[in-house]
Formats: C-alpha cells, sequence, structure tokens
C-alpha cells in the first residue's frame, strides 16, 4: 500500500520557484491505479518521488510502510519496487538478457543461479524470449518498453510504477503493453500514469486526476464518467463552425449530411444539441473544464 | 564489487570514448620511437605519465558518472553513492594505470631511464595521485555543475593553469602544486604536497558521493 498526505514539491528558489506538486493526499491500494493528467500536471514529479529519486519538498510519504523521507526508508522501498521511467534510456550494445541481468545485480538480486531463472522467466513473461540474446539497439519502441517492464519486475516488485508507458507505441502494441500490465496487477500495486484517458479506461479500477499538481478526482473510471452526466451533447451542422461559448469540442465527425460535433459544457444553447451518453474522456474533459 | 557486476560496468562503459587514451597512447609511442635522443625520450615518458594520463584520467572521469543513459534506472535501484562512483570512475582509474603500467613497460624496452623520477614505486606516485586528484576534481566538478561537461572544464582549467603557472606554483603554492613530483621528484616538500593532494582528493570524492545523493538534480 502507499500512502501520500500534504506531498509538496517544489523546485528553484525565489523568483524561479515551480510548485511542481501542492499538497497532494492519495492512499494507493494493491491493483491497477491509474494517475490521469494532462501534460505539465505533476504526473512524473509524482511518480519520480514514488520511485524514490525525486526528494519530497513537503508531506508524509510511505510505500509498504517505508518512509520516502529518509535515506533508509528509500534504499528498503527501492527493492520493492519496480520502475519504468517516461524517457527509457537503455545501454543499446547490451542484449535484452544482458540488460535485464545488469539491472536484477543493481537491485541486489546476487545469487547467479536464481538470477539467471528470474531473467528467463521475466523475458518469457513479455515475450521477449526469443530475442533475449538480441541487441537492444536492433529492437523497435515496443520491444524495448518490454525490455523495461521485464527489468523493472526483475526483482518480483510488490509496486511497479509505470510512467506514460504506452508513449510512441503503435495501436497492437499498446493493447499488448496494457494488457500484461492488467496481469501483472493481479498479485501487487501497478501505477500507470498518462494522459491516454483510454488506457486509462481499459485497465485501471481506480484512478486519480492530476491538474496543477494537485488531486482534483479520486474515485472509480466509472464515477468520473457519470461526473459528465448531463454535460455531453452532439450537434450535427452542414458547415465547419466555431463552437459555442463555454463548450469544448471532443471531437468531430464528418458525416453524409454535415459534420457531427461533440460537445462538453455546462449547457448546449443550441435547439439541434442532442444529449449523448458521456464516456469517460468527457467525465475527463468536463473535469478539467470545470475544475 | 562481484565479478558480474565488474563485467557489466566494463560493457556499460562508454567504451566508444576509449580512443581518447589510446589515441594519446599511441601519438606518444610514436614520437618516442621517432626520437631517438634518450633525454627527449626521458621527458616525453615523464610528459606521457605525469601530465597526460591525469588529464585523460580527469576528463573521462567528468563525464563517468551522468554521462549514463540508464542513470534514472540506475537511480531508482537500492544502489548506494559510493558504488556508483566506485564502478563509473573507479573503471577509468583502472584504464588509465593500463596506460600508464604499459606505457612504463614500452619505454623499458627502449631502455628509458625512468631513475630520475624515483624508484618504481615513486613513478606510480607521480602519475596516480594527480590522476586520482583530477578525476576527484573531475566527478566533482561535473555532479556540482549537474553536467559533465562542467568537470571537464574545470579539470582543464587546473591542469592548464598548473602548468603555465609552473614556476609560480613552485614558489608560492607548492603544496596545492599536482605536478610537484614531476617536475622536482627530490623536492623537500613533497611528502607534504602529496599529503595535502590526498586529502584534497579525498574531501572531493566526498563532496561527490554527497552531491551523488541529490539524484534529481541529475535526471
Amino acid at each position: 500500500m502507499i500512502e501520500i498526505a500534504g506531498l509538496t514539491k517544489t523546485y528553484g528558489r525565489g523568483a524561479r520557484t515551480a510548485r511542481a506538486l501542492r499538497g497532494v493526499d492519495l492512499q494507493i491500494n494493491p491493483g491497477m491505479f491509474g494517475l490521469l493528467g494532462p501534460n505539465g500536471a505533476g504526473k512524473t514529479t509524482l511518480m519520480r518521488i514514488l520511485a524514490g529519486i525525486v526528494h519530497p519538498s513537503e508531506g508524509a510519504l510511505r510505500v509498504e510502510g517505508h518512509d520516502l523521507r529518509t535515506e533508509r526508508g528509500k534504499r528498503a522501498a527501492k527493492s520493492l519496487l519496480g520502475y519504468l521511467p517516461q524517457d527509457l534510456g537503455m545501454y543499446p550494445e547490451l542484449t535484452a538478457a544482458q540488460f535485464v541481468d545488469y539491472m536484477a545485480i543493481l537491485k541486489g538480486l546476487d545469487e547467479t543461479k536464481k538470477r539467471e531463472r528470474r531473467v528467463a522467466e521475466v523475458l518469457e513473461m513479455v515475450a521477449l524470449r526469443d530475442s533475449a540474446h538480441r541487441k537492444i539497439k536492433g529492437f523497435s519502441g515496443g520491444m524495448k518498453r518490454r525490455v523495461g517492464i521485464a527489468q523493472a519486475l526483475v526483482n518480483d516488485p510488490k509496486v511497479l510504477i509505470v510512467d506514460e508507458p504506452t508513449a510512441g507505441l503503435d495501436p497492437e502494441e499498446r493493447i499488448r503493453f496494457r494488457n500484461l500490465l492488467v496481469s501483472l496487477a493481479a498479485d501487487r500495486t501497478v501505477i500507470l500514469s498518462t494522459h491516454i484517458v483510454e488506457d486509462i479506461g481499459a485497465t485501471c479500477r481506480e484512478i486519480a486526476v492530476l491538474a496543477q499538481g494537485q488531486v482534483r478526482f479520486r474515485g472509480k473510471p466509472s464515477e468520473l464518467t457519470q461526473a459528465a452526466s448531463g454535460h455531453v451533447w452532439t450537434v450535427t451542422s452542414d458547415r465547419l463552425e466555431e463552437p459555442e461559448q463555454g463548450m469544448t469540442v471532443v471531437s468531430m465527425l464528418h458525416l453524409s449530411d454535415g459534420i457531427q460535433y461533440r460537445l462538453v459544457g455546462a449547457r448546449a444553447e443550441s435547439a439541434a444539441a442532442e444529449p449523448a451518453r458521456p464516456s469517460l474522456e468527457d467525465g475527463y474533459v468536463w473535469l478539467m473544464k470545470s475544475s | 564489487m562481484k565479478g558480474a557486476s565488474l563485467k557489466y560496468s566494463w560493457l556499460t562503459y562508454r567504451r566508444d570514448q576509449l580512443w581518447f587514451p589510446l589515441a594519446l597512447f599511441a601519438l606518444f609511442v610514436v614520437i618516442s620511437l621517432i626520437l631517438r635522443r634518450p633525454a627527449i625520450r626521458f621527458s616525453l615518458a615523464r610528459a606521457y605519465l605525469g601530465f597526460i594520463v591525469p588529464l585523460i584520467g580527469g576528463i573521462m572521469a567528468s563525464y563517468a558518472v551522468l554521462d549514463d543513459p540508464a542513470i534514472e534506472l540506475r537511480f531508482a535501484t537500492p544502489v548506494r553513492a559510493e558504488q556508483t562512483l566506485l564502478a563509473r570512475v573507479g573503471l577509468i582509474v583502472v584504464v588509465q594505470a593500463v596506460c600508464a603500467l604499459a606505457f612504463q613497460l614500452f619505454a623499458l624496452t627502449l631502455r628509458v631511464d625512468l631513475s630520475p623520477l624515483g624508484g618504481v614505486l615513486a613513478v606510480q606516485w607521480i602519475w596516480l595521485l594527480p590522476t586520482l586528484a583530477l578525476a576527484a576534481l573531475g566527478s566533482a566538478g561535473s555532479l556540482a555543475g549537474a553536467q559533465s561537461v562542467v568537470g571537464a572544464f574545470l579539470v582543464g582549467t587546473v591542469w592548464l593553469v598548473e602548468l603555465m603557472m609552473k614556476g609560480w606554483f613552485e614558489l608560492n603554492a607548492r603544496y596545492a602544486f599536482l605536478f610537484l613530483g614531476v617536475f622536482t621528484p627530490g623536492h623537500p616538500d613533497l611528502a607534504l604536497n602529496q599529503g595535502v593532494i590526498v586529502v584534497a582528493t579525498t574531501t572531493l570524492f566526498f563532496l561527490s558521493w554527497a552531491l551523488l545523493h541529490q539524484q534529481e538534480r541529475y535526471i
């Protein structure tokens, strides 16, 4: 379990101060947890704090009972964590097996035989057994992500932190990756940070929405969807036009009789506007508009 | 440090940077073969061991810690700061040690007399101490500036200033003169000079260690 209370992170000093997180309170239970938010919301900062890399400026933070504000707590928590950063840097000259083996050593898996078995196991889990002895420099983006998840899993972590893991992947790879994360969440906490609403909706039981360093929503995806109920409309127009004031165009679809707009806002004035069933994306847009 | 860890320290080391020490090694070997006068060969050996090896060691150490593509992943593991420093900077010192020892063997085959620099151990001391000092300065500078180039610049500046102002350092700041043992091996203050450099080197490595705990500055 992860407990976060009043977490604040400030970068810089004086006039150059930037507050990335402002009093974040969260409790994250085992299972798949989604962290959603626009770019610059503070998601990566929160992920890095949880991974023990960035030190919080204020607030309390415990991962499986270990206090991440102390060096000892950080080291103890890191041995229970698996982390896949947004910008995944690797050693291109190493093979996938060597890279995962090296990360296993860094994570303290000293026993050679046991480590080799575990490396083979995790590469099998991410469907890279056949490419285990190929150099990483020849891998596609999706394969590199899978090597990334293999290294994150090699110490059998209780908490898996993945930051924007599907960025740059093709649709097929994205679906495969999402399914893999869901299967991993069966017996551990998986925190998935993304700005892709679809990824969260398809995988997470619980989510939090972060914006400008604050938690704007905490609950089930269905609750976020429900929040937009009565605020979503479709309007079909025969020409391209500006949306009504205060409305956000979520999507535009060219039909045979014109353009169908999907709008999110407090109230649609147009007589042609028809209420629509909200999606998770609508819920997210409505939350961002109303907060 | 365990064998497997050493293997990966080597495999993950930016081996494309090896051209730098190897090219200078080859250059000094070639010049020594061309210039046959014993006095010149001695000067070349002294310059290579006393000035070139430390300079390369310092510059490479500046890039050793931060120039790591998987630095964020490394920071997310429970590896201690001292292990990272040892694995990264230690490897540079080993590379420089191999170059220095190989050059001494080469000099021996050319019958270059290195005895004016002292005994066998004293000869090792003249390259090892400044190499460690500049490596410590390079890593501390890089970590303090959160950029490898800062460390490399500091190393280059100290090296150049001390060599350009050799006379002034010998007279006014001999305890801080990295190359006192190279220029004047029998200097009466050499032991004190070496003691000061050892303390400064240790302090700089300790500073690097402390700075390496501030992981968020380097990602």
